[in-house]
């Protein structure tokens, strides 16, 4: 590499992505239109990430900041963009047995995907207002369009409606939002925020505390946090399956680390205000996530309200304004993504006569028929009730001592209240599986998605072997940020 | 009587709250709902505009050309979604998404 | 009241009021039409703040190409508008009601508060002065091409995202249709264009029994 160009080292991976997809694009575009050219395609987009997570870990070191700040490079930025890469990598490669099963096996759905998580890294990596919004629309507009990619089913391309309508209101508010603060602080650095923001007299800036709330409603959208919720249940459910999966990990991820950077990065001066606001999210979405999901019967519209229960577990996290808390919302979501994955594999298992089912009833007896699958269900329901010694209990763990230490105890309290609850439904669903008539049996698993629940298995079961190391990372990652009490 | 900024704000806080008036008032039509969007957008920008005017400072219209480009794109795939839709059903009315109870 | 001012209430004034007659409309074309008069009438506001390149924009971009692609899907898709509107009033009071509350706030507050940015005097980007005789349209390329190429260049990706979200979406090839294919057409050569035949006295050109449809 030249010179020069060695300073713009840390935009590689984000650079390798784009022109990946413009090359997987023309590929496509001059190949003839076959389901194997897609699924090339696919595999060659899983190719490119790997290349991007590879030179995040080569070229990764210290905090860079390019373009005036507008794009930073720090421990924080290279873990969630690695948890991204992985969540976005793996959920891609699970959709090709599945999109060719519902005739919808085209070469655009990798090149979507990969373009949206260019822009789920730029949310990651956004120092700047400006670089917040384009980051947040780029993987946005991809997100509304796989929402509908199924587009001759009706509840697919409702799903994509219901998701454009909403996503395109909130982010009017975040906008909104984004040029208060802009008009309060006179720049749209978040350093120049930060420091703007000093001084007792500002914490009663009304242009600054509207602004700070239009941009929370943005976000909280995006993490799907109530009372911003409404969208999540119908669009996991409407949703193609495999794009679902995709939903489901990515972009949760890229939007809790945006969340993350803007409230620690840009605002620790009146971190009294935005706690309050992260503790009031995260208390309604842990319990309404824990609630609503007692009456569901379809699993992806369960795994909905999970997710929404998790994005609340995880603010626990943020509430906390603190180095442990912050390495809690890392450890949390990174465990997060592989339960996901994990579940998802199941649920894109669950066929009978080439046919996807979704209602949990038919999971019944699933131990009689596919021991091996049903165990690896019940750990990762185990691990999703948060049950020691499983790998999913410590997610929790974290969390909340470190809402303890910054003696938030309220929240603590209806955290574990609601993980209860929400052990509820998961047991359930391992009642169902274990206890009742068995009914008919599913086809056998793929290779692809077999592997991907054996592994998120294994993970739940042997990963505490590891997990010293790497909340010592996560903690590394934390770190990149000041607090200021 | 001076132009000040407050002047400015005011019509971009009058168009911003005429906006989601629009997409609570028309429920049922995604594409007053789109057009209401846009309002909003067109809000956001007055404001960006009247802070990069009064503060001498660029950026902020850099940040209107975003969103400008980001609004022309999200109208292209919001409208591509309700063909898309109105292919399916035969009608664009929201409420008649009630396939999912939601 | 001066020059500034009068225009200012003109413009403020119509967008405005445009801006209500588009979500209340009854016809879902007028809507269009008058969401193109609210543009531009925020562009007119526009050229009162100084940035003209911007103003241009609005009208270019927004009338000459968003507002036109509302119409051609208005116009596109056969709507029964009329049933849309039901339940219109029952929404209205209600929403007018919290619309109002929400608006004047803003207005108290963002309104009649006074203003100072906490950096005066110390902009990102400083705008050209009058002396500098640097127009507005120069000074936006200079520095949107050098300081902020990374927001230029992401925009550049957003615009793509949703070229292919587009074509995606709706563009469907129907069985049955003969397409012109440009490169079969280019490719062809006398050899596989062409046949001779040599034809001996006294005989047809076509072989027996393929006659030409008299």
């Amino acid at each position: 590499m030249p010179e020069e160009l060695q300073i713009y080292a840390p935009l590689l991976p984000e650079i390798i992505l784009a022109l990946g997809a413009m090359a997987l694009l023309m590929y496509g575009v001059f190949r003839p239109e076959t389901e194997s050219e897609a699924e090339t395609v696919g595999w060659l987009a899983i190719l490119v990430m790997i290349a991007a997570a590879i030179t995040i870990v080569w070229y990764g070191n210290g905090t860079v900041r390019l373009f005036e700040g507008a794009f930073v490079d720090d421990a924080f930025a290279r873990f969630m963009k690695l948890l991204t890469l992985g969540g976005g990598a793996v959920a891609l490669m699970l959709s090709f047995d599945d999109f060719r099963n519902l005739r919808i096996m085209k070469f655009e759905y990798p090149v979507l995907v990969l373009l949206s998580t260019v822009g789920m890294m730029l949310m990651i990596s956004a120092g700047d207002l400006i670089a917040l919004y384009v980051g947040l629309e780029l993987s946005s507009l991809a997100l509304y369009v796989i929402a509908a990619y199924r587009r001759d089913s009706v509840k697919a391309s409702e799903a994509g409606l219901k998701y454009f309508v909403l996503g395109a209101l909130s982010s009017g508010m975040l906008l909104y939002g984004s040029s208060l603060i802009y008009g309060f602080a006179g720049s749209t650095n978040f350093q120049v925020i930060a420091n703007a923001a000093k001084g007792a007299e500002v914490a009663t800036n009304l242009w600054l505390i509207f602004g700070l709330v239009f941009l929370m409603v943005g976000l909280a959208f995006k993490v799907s946090a109530v009372p911003f919720h409404m969208w999540t249940p119908d669009v996991y459910e409407g949703s193609a399956t495999p794009v679902t999966t995709f939903f489901a990990t990515a972009p949760k991820v890229a939007a809790m680390a945006l969340l993350v950077r803007v409230t620690v990065g840009a605002f620790p001066a009146i971190a009294m205000q935005w706690q309050q606001i992260i503790t009031f999210i995260a208390i309604a979405s842990m319990l309404l996530g824990a609630f609503a999901a007692i009456g569901q019967t379809n699993i992806k519209r369960l795994m909905a309200y999970s997710s929404i229960a998790n994005v609340g577990f995880a603010l626990v996290g943020l509430a906390a304004n603190s180095a442990e808390g912050t390495q809690a919302v890392l450890v949390y979501m990174a465990i997060y993504v592989v339960m996901t994955l994990g579940v998802f594999a199941c649920i894109l298992s669950m066929r009978r006569a080439d046919q996807a089912v979704e209602e949990i009833e038919e999971l019944a007896g699933l131990a009689r028929n596919n021991l091996p699958m049903a165990f690896a269900l019940m750990i990762l329901m185990f691990a999703l009730a948060g049950i020691p010694p499983l790998v999913g209990f410590f997610g929790k763990y974290f969390v909340f001592m470190a809402a303890v230490k910054a003696g938030l105890y309220p929240l603590a309290v209806v955290g574990v209240l609601a993980s209860v609850v929400g052990a509820y439904y998961y047991l359930r669903i391992i009642k169902v599986m274990f206890f009742d008539d068995s009914k008919e049996k599913f086809e056998p698993v793929r290779f692809k998605a077999g592997a991907v629940i054996a592994a998120a298995a294994l993970i739940m079961i042997f990963g505490v072997i590891w997990l010293g190391p790497f909340t010592d990372y996560a903690m590394a990652a934390a770190q990149s940020f000041t607090f200021v009490k | 009587m001076e132009i000040g900024i407050g002047h400015y704000l005011t019509v971009a806080a009058m168009l911003f709250t005429i906006g989601i008036f629009g997409i609570f008032l028309n429920r049922k039509n995604v594409i007053v709902i789109l057009m209401s969007v846009e309002l909003m957008l067109l809000a956001v920008n007055i404001n960006l505009v009247a802070f990069s005017s009064f503060n001498k400072d660029l950026v902020g219209q850099v940040f209107a050309m975003m969103v400008l480009t980001v609004a022309a794109a999200e109208a292209a795939v919001g409208l591509a979604i309700i063909v898309v839709y109105y292919r399916n059903r035969g009608s664009i009315a929201v409420e008649d998404i009630n396939m999912m109870k939601g | 009241m001066g020059l500034e001012a009068f225009f200012f209430y003109i413009f403020s004034i119509a967008a405005v009021a445009s801006a209500i007659l588009v979500i209340i409309a009854r016809n879902p074309v007028h809507a269009v039409l008058f969401l193109i008069l609210a543009f531009f009438n925020a562009a007119g506001l526009f050229v009162l703040l100084g940035a003209e390149f911007l103003a241009m924009l609005l009208v270019i971009v927004y009338v000459g190409a968003v507002a036109v692609l509302f119409l051609f899907v208005v116009m596109m898709l056969d709507v029964d508008f009329a049933e849309l509107r039901a339940g219109f009033i029952k929404n209205a009071g209600l929403g007018a009601i919290v619309g109002g509350i929400v608006m004047l706030e803003l207005i108290m507050v963002l309104g009649f508060q006074s203003y100072s940015s906490q950096i005066i005097g110390n902009p990102a980007a400083p705008a050209p002065l009058v002396t500098d005789n640097v127009t507005n349209t120069e000074a936006l390329g200079r520095i949107l091409y050098t300081k902020y190429i990374f927001f230029f260049q992401v925009a550049g990706l957003i615009l793509l995202v949703a070229m292919i979200g587009a074509i995606v979406l709706t563009l469907r090839h129907k069985e049955g249709v003969r397409r012109q294919s440009i490169a079969v057409q280019v490719a062809r050569t006398p050899e596989t264009a062409m046949e001779i035949i040599k034809v001996a006295p006294g005989q047809s050109v076509f072989p027996k029994n393929e006659g030409p449809a008299e």
